[in-house]
């Protein structure tokens, strides 16, 4: 590890010292001796950062990465190379002050504790160790790496690393600087951040802001004399103050796009994807910078997200499905919301083009549709109706009627196709999802007809896969077209179950 | 449907009948109980309108005789649909009753293959084979096979997979 994490570990505990600091002091009367006992405090907490970080060394061995900590107990953590699937490097506002990173080893074991993490190595180590350790992946002979050879054995491994492989990597600035090696992929401009507060994922930030507040003002009241008698009077003046009340409410409601807005920015600043040596590598943030690494060869397809506002503006999300990728809500994005035609480009570039038209699904499945939108509300408010509840009646009558558009919006996105090498299916509609998947990727077919799907001719078409969500499914499609589909992009497995013996049966049913 | 696929070659074992309507028995049971309990309990209820908690006692009885014929109704219905086949190494299996699920495996995507037997299959000399593959939506569970039947298909299953073994996923 670097020695400058010296300088960030004991900032990092001070929060959670301060209190008994504060405590310290106050309850000494600020006399010398409480200074001494708070002295002895910071001191005791640079103490135990100056040990944690002797303690700990990392080295490559041979294949393998050993992570060694010795603090109390000795520990040895040893990951082979070829079971790293992605390399995270991150750089929080602290580290990239000091220039380190922290890089974190996903094995695809899952769970965050049998993970390797390497807190605080500098920017250059932590370029030249992610090019180590994903460049073993690849023992292709004329590879640009040659270092690797060097990395093997070395008790101060560190050093070794750092030194031997630094000239094959560029060195990159702190804010992504586009001098690193490979292909820039996408590029986000500045100004597309607009579009963020269209997803709604931050919309929610100002509120929970302010419970985190009110939180902090609880666990830290008592300190400062806050008692639960001024809670109570606090309150009661503000329930005797119902505009104020209304105006905090509003200004949080007024907050929410604006907050969230600016939270998004914060979290994807520059984005950019770019491809190097067999790994898309997508690089985002304003303060704490994050750089998550992702093998091309186990990406399996990809994944076009809109929401309602998000169609109507005409930008979507893309997500990279991968096999064996852990946390791949956030590990496997590509592109945050950019517009349509854009992200369809990128994707073609850095996972494959998917320019086929979707095959719409028969008549039948759109009144299916509507009556799953609209009939539990019907049902609803006419039982309500029947207990002489108005209110809710008409509440599930107002929902039961929204369900209309929604149910007819949920029909037309559905769609299935299939080009030759990828497949795509798409469902949806507040959260509209397309999926484009190699064909090669399914593991195996899963088709499934309900009793109201029988009468209604329909079945429903799963792709098992072993990435992202596990099975993506063509929803209601015909029954012959269904069945077609799955024969279409695996003829060999479907072809000998066929009633009609000639391949491809497969007719436009309806 | 009989429409675009066909029955895969081999029924189940006849002795499915019997163990499917034991479990079906059992669901009666906790169903009429749970209906009689939820009776008794609406019956101290005096929020629902007069005549709902004055009749609560014929809901367990509703229950009971709607769900009877369905008890002998389910094990025939389901040895009906229940069946599958091995052949140009993919696994083809069909099962369900009232809703139905249709299952293609290749055999070279199969990571594991179980046999599990529950007590009462153990009884009635059952056994169950899970094939798994690295997808929840590509795996398949055939129940109710003979026990042997079970263990010849998960032999075969098991020896073909190592043959076959391709790691595209």
């Amino acid at each position: 590890m670097s020695p400058r994490v010296l300088l960030i570990d004991p900032i990092r505990l001070l929060p959670s010292l301060m209190l008994p600091l504060a405590g310290v002091l106050v309850a000494g009367g600020f006399s010398p001796a409480s200074f001494g006992w708070a002295a002895f405090g910071v001191a005791g907490s640079v103490i135990y950062a100056t040990v944690r970080w002797a303690t700990f060394t990392y080295r490559i061995v041979g294949d393998r990465l050993e992570l060694t900590r010795a603090f109390v107990s000795r520990s040895v953590r040893t990951i082979p190379l070829e079971r790293i699937r992605g390399v995270d490097v991150t750089a929080p506002p602290l580290h990239r002050l000091l220039r380190l990173a922290v890089l974190k080893i996903d094995t695809g074991a899952g769970g965050g504790e049998q993970e390797g993490v390497l807190d605080a190595v500098t920017m250059e180590q932590a370029e030249a160790l992610r090019a180590v350790l994903l460049a073993r992946r690849h023992p292709h002979p004329a590879g640009t790496t040659e270092g690797a050879g060097v990395t093997t054995g070395g008790t101060g491994g560190a050093a070794t690393t750092g030194g031997a492989v630094s000239p094959a990597v560029p060195t990159p600035g702190p804010s992504g600087a586009s001098g690193a090696s490979g292909r820039i992929l996408a590029r986000v401009p500045r100004t597309w951040l607009r579009y963020g507060p269209l997803s709604g994922a931050y919309l929610l930030t100002p509120f929970a802001l302010a419970a985190g507040a009110v939180g902090l003002i609880f666990q830290w009241g008592e300190e400062f004399g806050l008692t639960e008698r001024t809670a109570k009077q606090a309150l009661a003046w503000a329930w005797n103050h119902p505009y104020l009340l209304a105006a905090a409410a509003a200004l949080l409601v007024l907050a929410m796009p604006f907050v969230g807005g600016v939270m998004y920015a914060v979290l994807h600043w520059d984005f950019t994807l770019r491809s190097r040596d067999g790994y898309l590598v997508a690089e985002r943030g304003l303060l704490t910078r994050r750089a998550v690494s992702l093998e091309s060869r186990r990406v399996r397809g990809y994944e076009l997200v809109d929401g309602l506002i998000e169609r109507w503006a005409g930008v979507v999300r893309l997500w990279a499905l991968v096999t064996g990728l852990g946390d791949s809500e956030t590990r496997g994005q590509l592109l945050p919301v950019t517009p349509r035609a854009f992200a369809a480009r990128v994707a073609a570039d850095a996972v494959g083009p998917f320019t086929v038209p979707l095959r719409p699904h028969p008549r039948q499945a759109r009144r299916r549709r509507l009556f799953r939108a609209v009939a539990p509300w019907l049902a609803l408010a006419v039982v309500a109706l029947l207990l002489g509840w108005a209110v809710v009646a008409l509440a599930a009558l107002l929902v039961a009627g929204v369900g209309v558009p929604l149910g007819l919006d949920r029909y037309r996105s559905l769609g299935h196709a299939f080009d030759g090498a990828r497949l795509s299916v798409r469902s949806g509609s507040v959260r509209r999802a397309q999926t484009v998947l190699e064909g090669r990727a399914v593991v195996g077919w899963t088709l499934r007809q309900t009793v109201f799907q029988r009468q209604a001719g329909l079945l429903t078409v799963v792709a098992g896969v072993g990435a992202g969500g596990g099975g993506y499914a063509a929803i209601d499609t015909g029954e012959a077209q269904g069945v077609g589909f799955a024969a279409e992009v695996t003829p060999d497995w479907l072809g000998p179950f066929l009633a009609d013996p000639s391949p491809g049966g497969r007719s436009s049913h309806g | 449907m009989t429409g675009p696929l066909r029955d895969p070659a081999h029924p189940v074992s006849r002795r499915a009948i019997a163990l499917w309507l034991i479990e079906a028995l059992i669901g009666f049971v906790l169903l009429v109980g749970g209906a009689t309990v939820a009776a008794w309990a609406l019956g101290g209820w005096d929020v629902l309108p007069g005549g709902l908690t004055e009749h609560a006692w014929l809901l367990p009885v509703v229950v009971g005789v709607v769900m009877a014929p369905l008890v002998v109704v389910e094990p025939l219905w389901r040895y009906a649909v229940h069946r599958w086949e091995l052949s140009g190494d993919v696994v083809y299996a069909r099962s369900g009753w009232l809703s139905r699920e249709w299952v293609f495996v290749p055999v070279s995507r199969i990571q594991t293959v179980d046999t599990a037997q529950g007590w009462f299959e153990r009884a009635l000399r059952l056994a169950t084979v899970e094939i798994r593959t690295a997808s929840h939506a590509g795996s398949s569970t055939i129940k109710g096979l003979d026990g042997a039947v079970a263990a010849h298909l998960a032999e075969e299953l098991a020896r073909r997979a190592e043959e076959l073994r391709d790691d595209a996923t």
